[in-house]
Parts: C-alpha cells; structure tokens; sequence
C-alpha cells in the first residue's frame, strides 16, 4: 500500500514537474479534431454506397426566404435581446466542438455564427449533452440548438427547425479484420454501437430494423470499435473520418445517406419568426459564398444529388470537385496502416504528454475553481438544508415529521442526473428569469437538494445516537429542551457524524460532475468537463485522466481526513481539540492535568 | 419567585401522585414527604417506581394526577425549567457531557441560566468541584474519568445551580464496589449540611445510617414508611419483610 502511494506521488510530482519546466508546446497537429481540414481534407462520395440516396417529398423546406432587411430583430423572441443563445454538444466535431482556445467552433456552430452577423445578432454558446438538447430548446433555455441535428419527423413534435444546411452522411466503422464488409451485412445479433439520439440511432431502428447499443458520444463509442466491445458502429461519415487514425484497429466498411431528413437548427417551433430570420440568414450567407467557403473548410464531400442548402429557391452554391480531391489524396483512412502495438496504444490513450500540459492548466484556470464553487456552495445548501429536515425527521410533530419523511424519501430514492436534469431543464425555464439563464445556480440547487436528503439522514442518526440520559440531565439541570438539543445532544449527534459528513461531501465533489447536462459556456466548465472536452477534441484518454488527477487530489487528503477524525473519535481526543466556540473563553483557562 | 441560598433548607412533597406510561400505570398514588433539612431514602425492587416517582417530583415527568409542593406550594403550575433549577438531580449512569471538559460541564447551567459571566461561573465551578475532591480534574474530558470520578462531578454539577433540593437516583448502583463509599460519604456529607434530599438507592446499610426517613414502593405505591430503625427492624407488611429477606 505504501509502496502504491509513492509510486502514486511520484508519478504526480514528475506530471507536475514536467509541466512546471516544459514551455507550453503548441498542441501537436494531429490530436486536434476540433479544426477544419480544408478542401484537401475532402473524402469521396461512397464507394460502397448501400442506400441511394432517395429525395423524400420534402413538405418543410420553404419556398422562398423573407428578405433580410425586412427582418425586425426586437420580434425574434429571443432571451436576451439581439443575442442568439446556442445550445450545442461540444463533443463532435468537425461539425460542433471546442477547440483548445475554449471556443465553440465547428462546421455547425461558425456557419450560425455566419448566419447571426447577416442577421446583425450577438452568440452566445453554451455545451450541453446532445439529449439534453432538444428539450432545453424546446423550454426556451437556448434559442437555437446547433449540433447537427437532423429534422426528423419525430424531432418536429418536439422542435421547429430550420432549413437544411447539411445532409446526413453515415459510415459503418467496423473493428479491423471484421466480416461485416458493408451496410448489408448488418443484422440481427451483432451489437451495433450508435451515439444515442442521433440520426444514426434512427436509422438503425427504422430503416436496418436492428437494436442499436446507445452511447452517449462518438469518442466512447469509437473506443469500443477499436476495442471489440462492438461489432460495428454507424456513424456520421464526417466525424469518424476525423476521429480515425492511421494504425488505428478499425476501418470504414461502407457509406450511406441518410434518411430524406436534412440537418438544420432546432428553435422552439412556436418561434416562427426566429425560424423565419434564421432562414433568410442562411439563404443570404448561401449566397454570398460563406456557406460554401464553410463547408469546403469543416466538411468537405460532394453534396448528395438533387440536394442544395438553404430555402428552395436558394442560390446551388459553387463547390470544388471533392470526389477528384478526395482521389488525389486518398486519405490514409482506407489504407492500411501497420497496427499499433498495445502498448503505444496505451500510451496514445492514457499517457499522452503534451495532451497533459494542454490539459493541465485549463483544469487549474477553469474546472478546480468551477468543481470547488459548484461543491462548497451545494454543500452549504445540503448542510442548512439537511439540519432542517434532521429536526423536523426527530420532532414529535407529525406534520414536521412527514414531509421531511417524504422529501428524505424522493431525493435519496432517485439517481442524482435525474434530479439534475429534472430541476436543471423542468425548473430552468421558470426560473431563468432569476437566474439569467446560468445553469448554476440550478445545478447547486439539484446538487444541495439532493445532499441534504442524506445529509439529513446522518444528523437524525447522529442526533438519535446520543443517549437519552444527555437529554435528561440537561433538562434536569433547568435548561430548556432547545437549548439542551442546541447545547449538549445536536453538538455530540453531529461530532459521531463528521465521518460520514465528509464522505457525503466527497460524493457531493464528484457528482458536481453532473452539472454538464445543463450545458456551460466555457468558462463555466467544471474538471470533467474540461477533461471530457479536450477527450472529445482528440480522443484520447489523457485529458480524463488529467481531469481524474485532479479529483483524487482532492479527494485522498479529505478521504485521510476522515479516517484522521473518525479514529480521534473512537480513541478519544487531545484535551487540546478547539471547543465549542460558546464556550472558548473558558476551555483555554489553563487547568492542572493529570 | 425569589431565589433562595442554599443553606437555607425547604421541604418537598408529593401527594397522591399519579402517572401512566401509555395504559401501564407506573405509580399509583404515591405520598411522599421530605421535611426541609432532611434524607428520605427510597428503597423497594426494581420496577416498583422510585425512578419515576424522583423524576415526576421535578416535572421530567409530568404526573397525570396529585400535587408537588416545594416548601409547602404547589409547584405545578410553575415553569418547569424554574422548578428544575431549585431541584438538583444526580443519575445512575452520571450523564456527564462528554463533548465538555469538566469544568464547562459544571459550568454550563449557571452560565445560560444565571447569566453568570464566565469568570464568575468559572470561580463558582471551581468552589464546586472543589467541595466533591475534583478540582484537579477540571480541564479533563469525562471519558477519561473513573466511574467515582465522573460522579462526583455529576454532584458537583447539580450543585452548582444552587439547588435546595436533591434527587439521587441509584447514584452508585452504576460504580464499582470500592468506589461506592467514597460516593455515598460525600452524599452523606451533603445532608449534614441541611440539604433536603431524596435518595432511591440499593444499599441499606446507607439507609438505615444516614437517612431520617425511609420509604418502601412496590407496584407504583408506597407501601410502608418510617424511620430507618422501624422500616429495617419491625417491618410491618409481607412485601417488605420479603424483600429485606433478599437484600439484606
């Protein structure tokens, strides 16, 4: 044990020593996902293309686009005046991301950012979970969401959406050396891995008919293709180009359209004038040749025929021959490379050293400071919080005694992400006025709701473990029964409990953590956060590993805490110990001890 | 209600004293009398009532039925945490606070009670835990105190209130044999001051040697009363010639 935790330390001091010497070295070229390829980055139109692309009635695109100028800014319903507020899910790129600046970039999120300027509109971007998405537009938390999202029918029960502005490109990804050689061979009992909630999910559902096994990103998904833990993974064409490496142990068996649905820009689809702006947006940056400047930059191949950007009576924007690029270059995707060992694997994924010092100080700049404001002030809200509903849990009021009982109950008998979510996107929307639209002071509320709930179970056990004789000598003494429990039982319930308080206020320090479904600007991040962002930017491991160092190290010393204070209790203390602070003055005087 | 000193001794009485614990009556019409100055003694077995019989004379327990008068006046309809601090109470199991140094433990009710300033309740604290041998411990924690120990500073405690009545309850059932005597010659000492005391406790010899007044229960009532020599000589009932027979 001894020789683990040298071993730990040392590790720790050489991570921090190198990065204390080193000069920061500019991110090394090929970990970044998060920036656009340019033309050459172009790949070709599917050689093995399973489903041709078959144009569906197409029922939503408008005809024609509302001049810009006849756009009236203050009707647009938007949160804060003449500001866009973007919800987008950081970890897609090239299509949505963070890149290492802590900038909210991509192909999806700067073509927006294109829109809102020919609208005249400030943005204001903010990370969340893709699942999360469509529910806080919906709710008005965001007023547009931006993470290439495609108009499903499905999804229009719930959002508006604008116009296309891409179109869904899918690859299968299979394990290097798999049977499965195309779209085909997909079938019954083979475990095809998909981000959940995306178009992907819906088309291995709808039109393959098969069970898709859900992941939350393509980072963990990718990981478990190369992995084996799946046999396949249907993805956005795009973005696993981007997160395929050369030596890496999957290849690409097959591309495919998607379905008729285009993407667009999810707004609340009572908003039509935000709909409406959004669409002449993009019909003007079509075209003044942004839009083609854009995705030559972010997401270069051939548009699918019979498909063009933007309202129907667009401008069809002038792009470069992708397919003769893409044949020229042949990306080194389709070829195959040497494997790489496991062990540089390894070191790839966890260990990756100039990803730690990028990481590193955006965790102590950012996530620590973020993690410890979300912690400390969920941790005073469970402590005030769960003192009241301890002595209302040991009242001889009923009426005390029972909504304590029930509210005890609900938050320790549902999962902490669902509170989070529940209050985060149900409590949001009414609140926002209060809380200007900061996903924080929500989160701090879920988190400090929930710790009270055990908080307040371990002083109602604390309180009801001090023996009835305290109570009764007190109040034999002439001291009322609220001071008795003020002075003598309250004081020795909660010493029996530290233990169990801090390892409270641990969980509470990881599950800070959750606040990321609510979506934070950057620099709002909290440690995981920061660690899942740049995992998505260059899918490795090392940045979560980072951001884990960082919990561990606040973690371990309060972990040692406890133990330090739990067998101070059990053997006794020091006569020393800092008392009651009513009573300091008198335990100083100097006494003649034994 | 003026306070009293100390030295000056009053009486306490209970007349007809009711009390249920749900549908199980614990006592049952007790009368019991403590001239001022002097040691009433009650003994019987266990589960006769004594406990609750001390514990309803200052209103822990609030009798259902009967009265309580302290020198001679009903104190029922007084605020029990006033009556509580003229009625010093010393347990079984000493009750000490154990998250308090000796010192604070003493203090602490004449502190919040008397408003005492700290210096004040500290001087006064001392003097207490001076008169019970325990001065030299003042700055300890109870825990690391021998069972004697911890009661005398239990004693030292409920004097330091000023009472003008205790209630000792099995004070030295709880302490190892040698240190019982220690106790009981400090309890004895306390009555030779003129202190009006109510002791329910196991050992007769303490009984019948110190007390003026011995009173015997069985079944949530008294069942025989009178001076040590008559109660422990010429016991008049079954009962409690029965239980000298098994105690003595």
């Amino acid at each position: 044990m001894r020789l683990t935790t040298g071993k730990l330390f040392a590790l720790l001091a050489t991570i921090l020593l190198t990065y204390s010497l080193a000069p920061v070295a500019p991110a090394r070229a090929d970990t970044n996902l998060c920036k656009p390829s340019g033309k050459d980055g172009a790949i070709a139109l599917p050689r093995k293309l399973a489903t041709a692309y078959r144009p569906q009635e197409d029922k939503y695109t408008t005809a024609d686009v509302e001049p810009l100028s006849s756009v009236n800014l203050d009707a647009l319903g938007l949160r804060t005046p003449r500001t866009l507020t973007v919800g987008t899910q950081p970890g897609g790129p090239p299509t949505s991301c963070l890149d290492s600046a802590g900038r909210y970039t991509g192909y999806d999120n700067e073509l927006l950012r294109a829109i809102a300027a020919k609208l005249g509109l400030h943005v204001v971007f903010s990370g969340t979970d893709f699942f999360g998405l469509l529910a806080q537009v919906a709710a008005r938390r965001f007023d547009v969401g931006s993470s290439s999202i495609m108009a499903t029918e499905a999804r229009r029960r719930t959002v508006g959406f604008t116009n296309g502005y891409d179109f869904g490109y899918l690859s299968l990804i299979v394990p290097s050396g798999s049977a499965i050689d195309g779209f085909d061979a997909l079938g019954p009992g083979q475990r095809i891995g998909v981000v959940q909630g995306t178009v992907e999910e819906a088309y291995v559902v709808d039109t393959l008919h098969l069970e898709p096994v859900k992941f939350p990103d393509f980072t963990t998904v990718y990981t478990s293709v190369k992995t084996h833990q799946i046999d396949a993974w249907v993805a956005p064409a795009m973005e696993a180009t981007n997160v395929m490496r050369p030596g890496d142990t999957a290849a690409i068996a097959g591309y495919t359209f998607g379905l008729g649905n285009y993407v667009a820009y999810a707004v609340d689809k009572d908003n039509q004038p935000l709909i409406a702006a959004l669409n002449a947006g993009l019909d003007a940056v079509i075209a003044d040749g942004t839009w083609a400047r854009l995705y030559t930059d972010w997401v270069p191949r051939p548009l699918p025929r019979g498909w063009h950007p933007g309202s129907k009576s667009a401008l069809t924007p002038h792009l470069p021959d992708f397919a003769a690029i893409a044949a020229q270059h042949h990306r080194a995707i389709d070829e195959a490379a040497p494997p790489k060992s496991t062990l540089v694997q390894l070191r790839d994924s966890f260990f990756d050293w100039d990803l730690y010092k990028q990481t590193i100080p955006v965790l102590l700049k950012t996530g620590l400071p973020n993690t410890l404001i979300l912690t400390v002030s969920s941790g005073v809200i469970g402590l005030a919080i769960g003192v009241l509903l301890a002595v209302a849990g040991i009242s001889r009021a009923r009426w005390l005694r029972w909504p304590a009982r029930v509210y005890t109950d609900i938050f320790r008998g549902l999962p902490e992400v669902l509170i989070i979510l529940l209050i985060g996107l149900g409590i949001g929307p009414i609140a926002s006025g209060l809380t200007n639209n900061n996903p924080y002071p929500l989160g701090i509320a879920a988190l400090g709701l929930t710790a009270a709930a055990y908080v307040g179970e371990i002083f109602r056990s604390g309180i009801q473990s001090v023996e009835p004789g305290q109570l009764e000598a007190s109040r034999a003494l002439g001291l009322s029964y609220r001071a008795s429990m003020g002075l003598v039982v309250i004081p020795q319930g909660i010493r029996r409990v530290l233990p169990a308080l801090v390892n409270q206020f641990i969980a509470l320090l990881k599950g800070s953590a959750l606040v990321y479904f609510l979506g934070l600007i950057a620099g709002q991040r909290e440690l995981f956060q920061v660690g899942r962002d740049f995992n998505a930017q260059t899918g490795s491991l090392s940045p979560l590993v980072a951001a884990g160092i960082f919990y561990l190290l606040l973690t371990i010393p309060l972990t040692h805490l406890v133990n330090l204070v739990d067998s101070r209790l059990r053997h006794g203390r020091a006569t020393t110990e800092p008392e009651n602070p009513l009573d300091r003055i008198i335990s100083t005087t100097s006494q003649e001890m034994t | 209600m003026t306070e009293r000193v100390a030295s000056q001794s009053v009486s306490l009485a209970g007349k007809d004293i009711h009390l249920s614990f749900g549908r199980n009556p614990v006592l049952r019409g007790v009368d019991i009398d403590a001239p001022a100055g002097s040691t009433v003694a009650v003994i019987g077995p266990s589960g006769s009532g004594k406990s609750t019989l001390l514990r309803s004379l200052n209103r822990l327990h609030e009798p259902d039925r009967g009265d309580i008068l302290l020198d001679g006046r009903s104190v029922l309809n007084d605020e029990p945490n006033r009556l509580r601090q003229r009625i010093g109470m010393v347990f079984q199991h000493f009750n000490l606070f154990p998250h308090r140094s000796v010192l604070d433990n003493v203090m602490l009710a004449p502190r919040r009670l008397k408003r005492l300033s700290a210096n004040a309740a500290r001087e006064l604290a001392l003097a207490q835990l001076d008169r019970v041998g325990m001065r030299h411990k003042a700055g300890s924690r109870p825990g690391a105190l021998s069972g004697g120990q911890q009661q005398r500073v239990a004693i030292a405690r409920a004097l330091a209130m000023g009472p003008q009545v205790m209630l000792f309850d099995e004070a030295t059932s709880a302490l190892d044999p040698e240190l019982v005597k220690g106790i009981l010659a400090l309890i004895a000492d306390l009555g030779s001051e003129g202190m009006t005391m109510l002791v329910v406790t196991h050992e007769m010899g303490f009984a019948r040697s110190t007390s003026d007044t011995v009173v015997f229960m069985d079944h949530g009532q008294v069942v025989e009363t009178g001076p040590p020599e008559q109660i422990f000589e010429a016991a008049e009932t079954d009962r409690l010639q029965r239980f000298l027979s098994q105690v003595l």
